[in-house]
């Protein structure tokens, strides 16, 4: 029985969040899969996984996933794998806004109490380009962009999804969130995995995976795109706008602009 | 409007409607709620039955669902511990029929405060939006916030009974009833889905194993000299007279974060100056703010601000203030409820699906009565012993045996659509 929870509850179910979607293309199969936060025990191996406590919405069981058939090749984007690559060490740590002011009065009252509890990058910052399975085939570095013309004729959309990885209100002090678009046209489909962050009064950041496949010819572009600008800066620029800033806010969609790219790569592989 | 006036009942008619009452009402409203708070003390006394619930944050559909699955106010006796605003579409409606509850029903109804009850956090995370976009103006914010000042910081709930009147329900899985204690078994923990069926039944030193986390425990931490007190429990009053034991289970400290390094005592919580804004730092911030945490001691949290306390800090307060368990909301949990820490504090989630896409359950928790001494409400006390735990019976003393527990499960009520996600993501050419 479910002693160690005390009675919670072993299935929480809840309608509407009904597993896989897929669809198969010129030998590609693309796949979806949205469920519920994880519970107390899958969180607590994750925890011990991956050494640092998961985000506050963790989508564990869910992921986007591309393969092709012919040489199962694919590459698949979950939450697992983003945010082990967040760092574990606390060299990237960020302080919340008030920190200082915080630490000052406190270290007066509590000298005792000085150790940080497990420090690491606790706003889930992730470089995370996916993770592509380790063949003979694999990502070299190339010039080609995404041919942008291609996504932006109104073919019709076969496929659509947005899968939630990740989500974590950094204690109220802001919002990050890992997750994932992929719209697959006839000819062609195109991934965004997305990581967005927003600490108040600090900074924003927006790092962007994007995949696109040509099916006719099995080509796969990865361009990876790093953002980030100081809070103030971002939110000196819409105070100039007169819309509803807190929503401008929230939107990385009208955010990117404002934000300068710190760091972008391009990759390129072809799988016939 | 006039308080237990049919006026009253109207406006709490319409919120429940989910339709926002005129802004003139709101004023009368918040200056009354007000003058209500006021009286409180910053640890209000609640007696037991009581429903404890944790947070809200705006979801209004699935408060109304609360209510269907906990009994509606006044029938049943309830405890909100905060976070009533923020996050779903429904912050003011939710709110504001909360307090005409109270203002209707004081005694039947306890709210204290949560972080998001907080000028500063409330216009970021969604409330004062609404209230600008449902009334043009940030006034209602603003009477809503004067109210947030007045809100206790905590509840101090006694007479609750030790061993749960057990439901008269089917068993949610019938198969499983085998497997489950008897009835002629003290109950410790019942498990009820939202049609009132049992999901899972615990005895108290039954055959269902202790949780496992109690093995993992942290018990380094020395125990404080413990003065030998009688009195109600968190006073620090003291008398001479005991009584029996009988079906006593202590009482139940709630707040919505938890605990600070600078309260060793409710007392001490009792001596603040709560009317004001949230601060930064100091007391009031960590009883708002703080988590438990898989440590030892007290540790900072690694965002640079916020405390973090472990098993030991949580079973040497609840031993010096004669406590049997401390309920708290503030973090999400999937299944609802967390117990944690040999079941010395607990933690409450009543938000099912949260910012609606979670796909959480809720979850409220039912503590009976102890009518065992024929309606007197004898006070827990320090002579009564502890929680079995390994800190304490190190010490060769008896443990306090924690309230009787119904957690009472809920899903997301089915809701109209209006301003929802949709469940269907609308594709689009992004880029």
């Amino acid at each position: 029985m479910t002693s160690n929870l005390n009675g919670a509850p072993l299935s929480t179910h809840v309608p509407g969040h009904d597993a896989d979607t897929s669809i198969m293309l010129d030998g590609f199969k693309i796949t979806t899969r949205k469920l519920p936060i994880l519970k107390a025990g899958p969180i607590e191996e994750m925890n011990k996984k991956l050494g640092i406590s998961p985000p506050e919405m963790i989508f564990g069981d869910n992921f986007m996933r591309i393969e092709y058939l012919q040489s199962g090749w694919k590459i698949d984007f979950n939450a697992f794998d983003a945010l082990d690559r967040v760092d574990k060490t606390g060299n990237a740590m960020l302080k919340v806004s008030y920190s200082k002011e915080w630490q000052q009065n406190r270290s007066k009252q509590f000298e005792d109490i000085k150790e940080v509890v497990k420090p690491f990058d606790w706003s889930y910052s992730t470089d995370y380009k996916g993770t592509a399975t380790s063949s003979s085939l694999s990502f070299e570095p190339s010039t080609k962009p995404i041919p942008l013309a291609l996504l932006k004729r109104p073919d019709p959309i076969l496929f659509f999804d947005d899968v939630m990885l990740y989500e974590d209100e950094l204690a109220d002090n802001g919002i990050a969130m890992l997750s994932c678009k992929i719209r697959v046209m006839p000819a062609r489909l195109l991934l965004l995995c997305r990581f967005f962050m927003r600490l108040d009064d600090v900074v924003f950041r927006i790092r962007d995976t994007r995949v696109y496949v040509e099916f006719a010819t099995a080509e796969v572009i990865r361009e990876y795109t790093a953002r980030e600008e100081k809070f103030e800066v971002v939110r000196k620029a819409l105070a100039e706008t007169r819309e509803d800033v807190p929503a401008l806010m929230r939107d990385p969609n009208r955010l990117t602009d404002l934000l300068p790219i710190v760091e972008k790569s391009l990759e390129r592989l072809v799988l016939k | 409007m006039s308080s237990g006036g049919s006026d009253l009942d109207k406006a709490i008619q319409q919120l429940r409607a989910c339709r926002p009452i005129p802004e003139n009402q709101v004023r009368e409203l918040c200056y009354k709620a007000r003058e209500l708070l006021i009286e409180e003390g910053n640890v209000v006394g609640v007696d037991a039955p009581v429903t404890i619930c944790g947070d809200i944050h705006g979801q209004f559909h699935d408060l109304m669902e609360l209510f269907r699955v906990g009994g509606d106010v006044p029938d049943t006796n309830y405890l909100f511990m905060g976070d009533f605003v923020d996050r779903g579409f429904y912050s003011l409606e939710s709110f504001l029929l909360l307090l005409c509850l109270k203002v209707r029903y004081p005694d039947r109804i306890t709210l204290i405060r949560g972080n998001h009850e907080s000028r500063q956090i409330t216009t970021v995370y969604g409330f004062y939006d609404e209230c600008l976009r449902k009334y043009g103006s940030a006034n209602v914010w603003r009477y809503c916030c004067e109210v947030f000042d007045y809100l206790a910081l905590g509840a101090l709930v006694t007479g609750t009974a030790t061993n749960l009147e057990p439901s008269e329900a089917p068993f949610a899985d019938p198969s499983s009833q085998a497997s489950m204690p008897g009835l002629d078994q003290d109950i410790e923990i019942e498990t009820l889905n939202s049609n009132g069926e049992i999901m899972f039944r615990f005895a108290r030193n039954g055959e269902v194993s202790q949780p496992s986390q109690a093995a993992s425990a942290p018990s380094s931490s020395p125990l404080v000299d413990t003065p030998s007190r009688t009195g109600p429990s968190g006073t620090g009053a003291t008398s001479s007279s005991n009584g029996s034991r009988g079906n006593d289970g202590g009482a139940v400290l709630c707040v919505h974060g938890g605990l600070s390094p600078l309260i060793d005592t409710i007392d001490k919580i009792r001596l603040l100056d709560r009317k004001q804004e949230v601060p930064h730092e100091g007391a009031m911030c960590d009883l708002l703010w703080s988590d438990p945490d898989e440590i030892d001691g007290w540790g900072l949290s690694p965002r640079g601000a916020g405390f973090l306390f472990g098993a030991d800090i949580v079973k040497c307060f609840n031993h010096k203030n004669d406590l049997s368990l401390i309920a708290r909301a503030h973090q999400l949990v999937m299944e609802g409820f967390k117990e944690m820490f040999d079941s010395t504090i607990v933690t409450v989630w009543s938000a099912p699906n949260y910012c609606y896409r979670c796909g959480n359950v809720a979850a409220i928790l039912e503590l009976g009565e102890d009518g065992s001494n024929a309606g007197f409400v004898r006070r827990a006390n320090g002579d009564a012993g502890r929680k079995q735990n390994s800190v304490l019976m190190e010490r060769g003393e008896r443990g306090r045996e924690g309230p009787g527990r119904r957690y009472r499960v809920f899903e997301a009520a089915p809701q109209d659509s209006r301003g929802m996600p949709a469940k269907k993501p609308v594709a689009d050419y992004f880029l």
